[in-house]
């Protein structure tokens, strides 16, 4: 039992204990054979399972592939381009892999009810990338990275590996190499809720180096978290534009996605809701004049952990990266996470629930303008409505025009280092981004910051001009999309 | 006559086998009746001791009590296994085997795993 109220005195009150399984302990599909899992209260034999899992994989998936879902009826399945595959060595991501080596890289294996008729892959190259995180603990690198390319590797020479470390956010060859806009080093000023960027006074830092300074200046342990995910999120996604992907899949979960969608709408993400669970971001290349675009698809968000880990275990699955989560973490990622795994354990449904909620989710007006940091829609207007509902103190507010005469500063003296030209991003930023980087700190101060090294992306930017826009889905192609997943399984 | 001990096939998987000592496979073995308590003293069981048959909770205590190396807290939480510990009798998830109160018999294998690694 896991809620936010004292177990000794609530204790199962608060809702009923259901049984774990409706009636009986035959499977629910061949009614023949006992059963060996309960998923969400239905019984499944080991048999019925496999079949029952690729299913709900390749539904998540398959009507995303075709570049419109009509040409999929027709002529089975052809993607626009590559596939890039997040592979973290976790859990969902060595699922993921392991049904996308199954359905489509051994074409003796698939199964009745295909959709997809011509057989093969529907991708011309897959690519599998993984994101080493140990230079932001400034660890040496561990085992699993090592172990990543032996076992992408044992499963077919079809999987071309990319290793991304995380410092490359920061590292201008990396941005060239990938085929980015001339960039150059600058950094972030906050200057209370400003947030300015100018050329680093110190650009002569490893890209390493610059993670760290990064990584040491966001405010708080959920700062950081949120930082890593989306410095993660980013390298992936500028991968995937630079390998001509049309889709990058994830091995997101049921219940890891109930869990990022309630830690995102608590840190003030909830005009990405949508984008939590399927996005298409667009870029443009180079020297080039039309739009290309990148589909983020989480082909196991219909599957709890649960499902994932027997399939895992029954396939005997190597599972390369185990150190995650070793409890004690006290940011509201880990904080969700306690909380929705607890739940998962005597309520299994109710955390489906929250995922389907959020799918039905929209926003009032839709938003061209998308975050210089994490890439997701800036919703119009954000800073004003800031303003508005903030509680701040006179001390936040920067201009004098605002303050009463009483309050008002003696003008401050020029710095004679400040004569560097600026770029004022604070309104191309998401709300959650802000919120990240001007959040109080446990010591309750604001933050001040000056000279955070900004990952390469996001200097390429204003001096660009809008040239990696980021394109909705027309209403039509949404619904298409969406239709199969709002289904009850 | 039931047997007076029960041999166990004990499988960790999923980053469990980290808190014991590293190792996937164990055999174990247990006395077939318990103390009520889920005590898992080896101490031979007094007149008057309320017993029960041993089951997967007492299973549970006596693993973090004779096998467990390291931060106990990662697995076991109210008497039960930590949420997010999945554990499969024989092949077969616990919970269609009456989770806990499962009586177990000699030669069983039972399979504990970690699902809190992600994505
Ligand atoms: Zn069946
Ligand atoms: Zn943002």
């Amino acid at each position: 039992m896991s809620s936010c109220g004292n177990p000794n005195v609530e204790g199962d009150s608060l809702m009923p204990k259901r049984p774990k399984y409706d009636r009986s302990k035959a499977c629910v599909k061949c009614k023949l054979n006992t059963g060996n899992i309960v998923i969400r209260h239905a019984v499944y034999c080991k048999e019925c399972f496999f079949p029952l899992i690729s299913i709900r994989f390749r539904r998540t998936l398959e009507s995303h592939v075709n570049p419109t879902p009509q040409l999929h009826r027709r002529k089975g399945l052809k993607a626009s381009g590559n596939l890039l595959v997040g592979f973290s060595g976790g859990l969902g991501s060595s699922v993921l892999l392991d049904l996308i080596y199954k359905t489509y890289l051994t074409p003796n294996e698939r199964q009745e009810g295909d959709q997809n008729p011509n057989g093969g892959c529907p991708w011309p190259n897959v690519f599998v990338a993984s994101v080493d995180i140990s230079g932001a603990l400034n660890a040496a690198p561990t085992s699993s990275n090592i172990n990543f390319q032996q076992v992408v590797e044992s499963y077919s020479s079809n999987f071309k590996c990319i290793s991304l470390k995380l410092e490359d956010a920061f590292d201008l060859i990396w941005w060239k190499e990938i085929g980015g806009y001339e960039s150059q080093t600058r950094g972030f000023d906050i200057v209370n809720e400003e947030i300015l960027l100018r050329a680093l006074s110190d650009d002569s830092s490893s890209p390493a180096e610059y993670l760290r300074t990064y990584i040491s200046s966001l405010p708080t342990s959920t700062a950081v978290a949120n930082g890593i995910q989306n410095l993660i999120r980013m390298l992936l996604l500028y991968t995937a534009a630079s390998k001509r992907c049309s889709h990058l899949l994830l091995g997101t979960s049921l219940t890891s996605l109930s869990i990022s969608l309630i830690s995102s709408i608590s840190q003030g993400g909830g005009y990405s809701v949508k984008e939590e669970a399927y996005e298409e971001w667009s870029y443009r290349k180079n020297q080039e004049t039309i739009n290309q675009s990148v589909r983020v698809i989480r082909p196991l968000r219909d599957l709890g952990t649960k499902e994932c880990a027997f399939w895992a275990w029954w396939c005997r699955l190597k599972i390369v990266r185990k150190h995650r989560y070793l409890g004690g973490r006290q940011d509201i990622a880990a904080l969700t996470r306690d909380f929705i795994v607890g739940l998962e354990k005597d309520y299994p449904s109710t955390v489906s629930a929250i995922a389907r909620t959020c799918s039905k989710l929209t926003t009032k007006e839709d938003s061209d303008a998308k975050c210089l940091m994490c890439g997701r829609p800036v919703q119009a207007g954000i800073q004003d409505w800031k303003h508005k509902i903030s509680i701040r103190s006179y001390s936040d507010v920067n201009t004098d025009d605002e303050l009463p005469q009483h309050v008002r500063r003696p003008p401050e003296a020029p710095q004679s280092q400040d004569i560097r030209a600026f770029d004022a991003i604070t309104s191309r930023l998401c709300y959650a981004c802000h919120t990240t980087w001007t959040s109080k700190g446990i010591r309750g101060g604001t933050t001040k910051g000056t000279d955070i090294p900004a990952p390469v992306w996001v200097n390429a930017h204003p001096t660009n001009g809008e040239l990696w826009t980021r394109k909705r889905l027309g209403v039509e192609e949404m619904h298409a999309a969406i239709a199969d997943s709002l289904l009850d399984p | 006559m039931s047997l007076d001990v029960l041999s166990l096939k004990i499988e960790f998987g999923g980053g469990l086998e980290l808190l014991f000592s590293n190792q996937r496979s164990h055999n174990v073995t247990i006395p077939s009746k318990v103390r009520r308590d889920d005590s898992t003293s080896l101490l031979p069981l007094e007149d008057g001791i309320e017993t029960k048959p041993a089951d997967i909770t007492y299973l549970i205590h006596h693993l973090r009590d004779h096998l467990l190396k390291e931060r106990s807290e990662l697995f076991i939480e109210n008497k039960t296994v930590r949420p997010g510990i999945l554990v499969l009798v024989n092949d077969t998830d616990w919970e269609l085997e009456g989770e806990g109160d499962y009586a177990l018999r000699n030669g069983d294998e039972i399979v504990f795993i970690s699902t809190l690694h992600g994505g």
